[in-house]
């Protein structure tokens, strides 16, 4: 074993190297350890909102990595007081929940605004001011007359107050909304009538009546773990969506669409918002975690590795018996049919 | 008829006979004459050759069934030929590592032309028939099974009959033999299964964790959110991870139905069941928020989550068994106790309960 | 020309007329005659004559594609490692890198990714067993149906039938190898119907998997059972099952020449071998473009199992599938009562009703027997209109096991039409009740009817009206049709010699083949 450390003293470049190494690698070891600790739990200490317990355990808070993810500079930051209370009030009840302003590693705020939270992994964004205007017309056009003008709901549609931006983006970028027959157990995903511009604007507007989140989210699929995408998929999505997430019958005429047409956006939406029969998944995911099933769902559902030939709709055993048997079994009772005789 | 023939000195052995009814290998076999020519004859030095009457080429049942048979010849040709490129083109697709896709087509043509060359060789080319062979029947005389049967029973009344004890013993023995040598073939196989069906490493106190260990707090979930639970420690195993499971839900506390003796199962509206479905134990992950249905993605049976997991369709028999949850001081959802039944699919020694701790928990090891 | 006086060959030509007429060929046989005695019983084995039907082609597909799997089943068991050992992943699909996984799910994927066709010989060898057990229950039916399992051949029948069992049970064991999440699924399934079995069910599943689910131990003793035993197993059946076969001479339809004490058709060498030779090698073809073309269990796509985990569409392979639709149409029955629980929402689906069907297909030559009164032997087969009840009994029983296994895909059905599970669910459930019922009445009015035409799905010759001067009508029966002129030969034993040389100088073409000379036809198909 001396070999090694005589080799190492001897050559005038492997020590210095192997200390320099040492020494990055603990960086990037305490780093990362840092990382991983915030985005979990997230300490709040907040002021009087209501809540009638918090976690014990503090965590230290990070700084935010605004300016490692995301490109323009941040136009104005209030006060954290003032902003934070208007996270509270758009915000989950709870400081624990991911996917909202309160316990993100980062928040741009203007005018006591939440403009957009989030992390490295995931950013949620609200849509601009601007499109309000536009959105009212489109609302009135195309919602009001199952919503109601003010979006109060109806005996055919529920209210919209309060259901955050990301709701309606996901209901009217999928074209459930506007729903064809409003009285449907499910609407159905079809070809959007909106563009997705002009979902965002609905969004706007419906969210300047009752500010509310989760906002729009937007993924950053290349941080994220393909594997750890797969294994939650496994574990939380296969079980309606089926592992291939083709999308099969569920109870009393509900189904669980298939996932071949998701974008990123439409997927941590409804991982987030729970759009319908589905669940809704906020603090029981972080966004390390949405962004890792984003990019499992985006990269490997949408384009599987079909090595083995055709994929036969992902359907499993149904198709693959029906192949079996018409094609194999069928097709070689043919060449036998050629083989033998015909009786006279 | 035979100009030639060659005298044999040895049997002259019609190889066809094989019993009564069988027909003779001269001339006057059955149907239309089958003109017997002769064969190149002649002494040798070795063994004589038997006589054997030949077939001629030009009999009706020597030909080909086709009706141009040098053509299907040379489509045959051609099919060998594609066989062969077929082989050799998947040789080489192996040797470049090559897709499976061209693996499975230069394997399909290879070996599908082949065999098709051979078998339309076979069906046009060679003699069409048809031919008959005789059946001789199977069934011995009735002087040779009344000989067997008396051989059987007579020698072995003949042994047995003095010496019956010897008999006796030794048929005792071999069924001894029989029920013992199934002990180690069967019993080594695995353990009783014990209390082991009855418990799960739920207990009183137990925090509840996510898969990567992370513990539950109270405000993690919204109304309508699932989460698959686990004992605190137990996460990891397959086997704890098998009948440990538990599917947490959070629904609205107004429209829950609380059943008897268990109202204070579900804190802040967080209900937790077994999710080993009672039919065949499949995990119980569906979950539709708005109808607060859990069904079994396996063979559809469908729990109503309001209340208790009552079966509202489908073939399992039982509802889910309930786990008791509270939230402690600091916010994090414990169970009270163990599964108010035992988990999982029925088995014999079930009994049935009602709202009791039958279940019992597993002392920890 | 006489040999050297001393008895030895000098020449090249002596050497060759010593060996007689028939060449080396003749010096093997007698060598292997010498020692084994093959040449009488050989020689009756060269002429050994099988019908030509191509329904009899059917056993042989089956017979066939076990050939093929058995080929491509030695391939994977060098690659494949049975162990339920947990291993972290780092191989060619990166999904998986760094996932905790079975080294048998680690060693599948390895197979289909890393080795040079290794997804090839997996995926033939998963649709040789498909199609395996398709031909077996095709065979199986032909059999029924015309009626060949009739005195002598009952023990076959129950060979064949055992055969069906054990091909199904190592199908199942075979595709839960790789330990993926579907398959781990079916485990799970196994398990809680063994523990359902009243007494001994808990004893059952606890020793077959070593303790607890999921045991730890399974993964390897299916691994045993699936290449060593059952494989054993389904070898000497089917040694039996062809030794009987030519024991007792296969069955044949009646016709021409052909009666209950012969039987027709061509001879073992060389027409039936070059057929079945050439049978071989394109069912090996056809396997192998379903097994490059067509996806099969692509079982990195589903990951590892882990109990927790499940996806939904799962249903077994098809031949299980049947189990799987009578345990999801089972009303929920369960018996409770002193201190036990019998239940029958999954015993009976899953552990009588597959029992009941075996058990009925195999003593149906009784059961027949006992109705029919029947007991001659015989060796012509029935054709399936002559016998109405027993063919609507076995459409019965095709129709039934066709609903129920229609039941295992109620909610692919439901997503596909677009209808409410449940409407489904609740439809199969009469379904499997009634659709027996109507098939049984409904092929046995088919049958009775084609009885009375005699010459139905035949074609029917014209009948031309003509009429004289006179004003007399004549009716005859129109030419027959290029094609369906049908004139077989009267059968003929197997010729024992083969006159090569003609008589006479030159060889020519058998004039008979292209002229319309009288006493020889050609043989339509």
């Amino acid at each position: 074993m001396t070999a090694i450390p005589r080799r190492l003293v001897r050559n005038r470049f492997a020590l210095p190297a192997a200390l320099l190494g040492a020494v990055a690698l603990s960086a990037l070891l305490s780093l990362g350890s840092g990382a991983s600790g915030a985005g979990a739990a997230a300490k709040g200490t907040h002021s009087g909102t209501g809540r009638s317990s918090s976690p014990t355990t503090t965590v230290p808070r990070r700084t935010p990595g605004a300016a490692n993810f995301v490109n323009t500079k941040p136009k104005v930051t209030a006060t954290a007081s003032a902003c934070t209370r208007d996270a509270q009030r758009i915000g989950y009840k709870s400081p624990r929940n991911s996917g909202s302003p309160q316990n993100s590693t980062y928040r741009v705020c203007s005018h006591g605004q939440v403009l957009r939270y989030g992390d490295k992994y995931v950013v949620y964004e609200r849509p601009p001011k601007s499109y309000v205007a536009q959105g009212h017309k489109l609302f009135e056009e195309n919602c009001s007359s199952c919503h109601y003008p003010t979006a109060q709901g109806s005996a055919l549609a529920p209210s919209l107050r309060g259901v955050g931006p990301a709701t309606v983006d996901f209901w009217v970028t999928t074209g459930r909304m506007p729903a064809a027959t409003p009285l449907q157990i499910q609407a159905e995903d079809k070809p959007p009538r909106l563009t997705d511009k002009q979902a965002a604007e609905v969004a706007a507007w419906i969210n300047s009546l009752t500010p509310s989140a989760p906002y729009i989210p937007v993924v950053n699929v290349k941080r994220a773990n393909l594997t750890d995408g797969a294994s939650l998929f496994a574990l939380d999505c296969a079980s309606c969506h089926t592992i291939t997430g083709a999308g099969d019958a569920l109870a009393y005429g509900t189904y669980s669409p298939t996932l071949h047409l998701a974008t990123p956006q439409q997927v941590a939406e409804a991982v987030r918002t729970g759009p319908g029969n589905m669940p809704r998944f906020t603090g029981n995911l972080s966004d390390k975690q949405v962004a890792d099933v984003v990019a499992y769902v985006t990269q490997k559902i949408k384009h599987p590795n079909d090595a083995g030939g055709f994929g036969l709709g992902g359907v499993g055993p149904v198709t693959e018996g029906f192949v079996a048997l018409l094609f194999g079994v069928g097709g070689l009772m043919l060449v036998g049919f050629w083989i033998g005789d015909r009786s006279s | 008829m035979s100009d030639e023939e060659v005298h044999v000195t040895g049997d002259l052995g019609d190889t066809r006979s094989d019993g009564p009814g069988a027909t003779s290998g001269d001339g006057e076999s059955g149907g239309s004459g089958v003109s017997r020519g002769t064969g190149p004859g002649g002494t040798t030095g070795g063994r004589p050759i038997a006589t054997l009457p030949a077939a001629r080429l030009d009999d009706p049942h020597m030909q080909a069934s086709a009706r141009y048979p040098r053509r299907v010849e040379g489509i045959i040709v051609v099919f060998f030929l594609l066989g062969i490129a077929g082989i050799a083109a998947f040789g080489v697709a192996y040797i470049e590592n090559a897709s499976t896709q061209v693996y499975a087509v230069t394997l399909f043509v290879g070996l599908f032309c082949l065999g098709f060359g051979i078998t339309a060789w076979g069906k046009y080319l060679m003699p069409q028939g048809p031919f008959v062979e005789d059946r001789h029947p199977l069934a011995s005389s009735d002087e040779q099974r009344a000989a067997m049967a008396a051989a059987l029973v007579e020698r072995t009344g003949v042994v047995v009959k003095r010496r019956k004890v010897l008999g006796g013993l030794f048929l005792g023995g071999m069924g001894i033999f029989g029920v013992v040598a199934a002990f180690p073939l069967i019993r080594s196989l695995g353990p009783r299964p014990g209390s082991n069906l009855f418990t799960t490493h739920w207990k009183r106190g137990t925090p509840l964790v996510d898969q990567t260990g992370k513990l539950v707090h109270r405000t993690d979930m919204q109304v309508g959110g699932v989460l698959t639970v686990f004992p605190k420690g137990w996460q990891t195993t397959t086997t704890a991870q098998a009948k440990d499971q538990v599917v947490l839900i959070r629904v609205q506390p107004t429209r829950l139905t609380t059943r008897k003796g268990r109202g204070t199962w579900s804190p802040d509206g967080y209900v937790a069941y077994s999710k080993v479905c009672t039919h065949l134990g499949c995990p119980v992950g569906l979950y539709e928020q708005q109808l607060e249905l859990l069904v079994c993605p396996c063979h559809q049976s469908m729990f109503d989550v309001r209340d208790g997991c009552q079966v509202v369709f489908g073939p399992a028999p039982r509802p889910l068994p309930q786990l008791p949850l509270r939230v402690d001081s600091t916010g994090y959802l414990r169970a009270q106790g163990p599964f108010d039944q035992a988990i999982g699919p029925g088995f014999w020694e079930r009994t049935t309960t009602g709202n009791g701790p039958a279940s019992r928990t597993e002392k920890p090891t | 020309m006489a040999v050297s006086t001393d008895g030895r060959a000098r020449t090249r030509r002596e050497a060759k007329e010593a060996l007689g007429p028939f060449g080396r060929v003749q010096q093997a046989v007698n060598e292997l005659d010498e020692r084994i005695g093959i040449a009488k019983g050989g020689r009756v084995l060269l002429d050994k004559i099988f019908p030509d039907h191509w329904s009899f082609m059917l056993g042989e597909i089956a017979l066939y594609s076990f050939v093929v799997l058995v080929a491509t089943g030695i391939f994977l068991t060098l690659y494949y490692v049975p162990s339920s050992t947990a291993v972290v992943y780092h191989g060619a699909y990166r999904p998986l890198d760094g996932l905790h996984m079975s080294e048998a799910y680690a060693s599948t994927v390895n197979l289909s990714f890393a080795v040079r066709a290794g997804l090839l010989m997996r995926q033939i060898h998963h649709w040789g067993a498909d199609v395996f057990v398709g031909s077996i229950v095709v065979h199986m039916a032909r059999i029924f149906f015309t009626g060949a399992f009739r005195k002598p051949r009952e023990l076959n029948w129950t060979i064949g039938i055992t055969l069906l069992i054990l091909a199904i049970f190592n199908g199942f064991i075979g595709y839960s190898l790789p330990d993926d999440l579907i398959s781990g699924t079916g485990i799970r399934i196994a398990y809680s119907i063994l523990l359902s079995i009243p007494f001994v069910g808990s004893y059952l599943a606890f020793f077959l998997f070593g303790g607890p689910y999921p045991g730890g131990i399974i993964l390897e003793r299916f691994y045993i059972i699936h290449v060593l035993i059952l494989p054993l197993i389904i070898i000497g059946l089917i040694g039996a099952h062809l030794g009987l076969l030519v024991r007792q001479k296969h069955t044949q339809f009646p016709g021409r020449g052909r009666s209950e004490h012969n039987v027709v058709g061509s001879p073992l060498y060389p027409t039936f071998t070059a057929k079945t030779t050439g049978f071989l090698l394109m069912i090996s073809g056809v396997l192998g473009i379903l097994g490059g073309y067509a996806q099969i269990n692509p079982i990195w796509q589903f990951g590892p199992y882990q109990p927790p985990k499940i996806s939904y569409a799962v249903q077994p392979d098809w031949y299980m599938g049947w189990l799987d639709g009578a345990l999801r149409i089972m009303p929920a029955w369960q018996w409770t009562g002193w201190g036990h629980t019998i239940p029958w929402e999954v015993f009976l689906p899953a552990v009588i009703f597959p029992g009941l069907i075996f058990n009925i297909c195999i003593v149906w030559p009784m059961i027949e027997r006992h109705f029919t009164k029947d007991v001659a032997l015989h060796n012509l087969l029935d054709r399936p209109r002559d016998r109405p009840k027993r063919t609507a009994a076995g459409a019965a029983m095709i129709a039934l096991l066709f609903t129920v296994f229609g039941a295992s895909s109620t909610d692919v059905l439901a997503n596909y039409f677009h209808l409410s599970l449940n409407t489904v669910l609740w439809f199969f459930r009469i379904a499997v009740v009634a659709a027996p019922i109507i098939t049984a009445f409904v092929t046995w009015r088919i049958c009775i009817e084609m009885r009375r035409v005699p010459g139905a799905v035949q074609r029917k010759r014209a009948v031309i009206i003509s009429r004289t001067a006179e004003g007399e009508y004549v009716s005859a029966p129109a030419a027959e049709r290029p094609g369906d002129e049908h004139r077989e030969l009267e059968p003929e034993p197997v010729p024992v010699r083969i006159q090569l040389e003609p008589d006479g100088d030159e060889y020519r073409e058998p004039a008979t083949v292209l002229t319309g000379e009288p006493g020889v036809r050609r043989v339509r198909r």
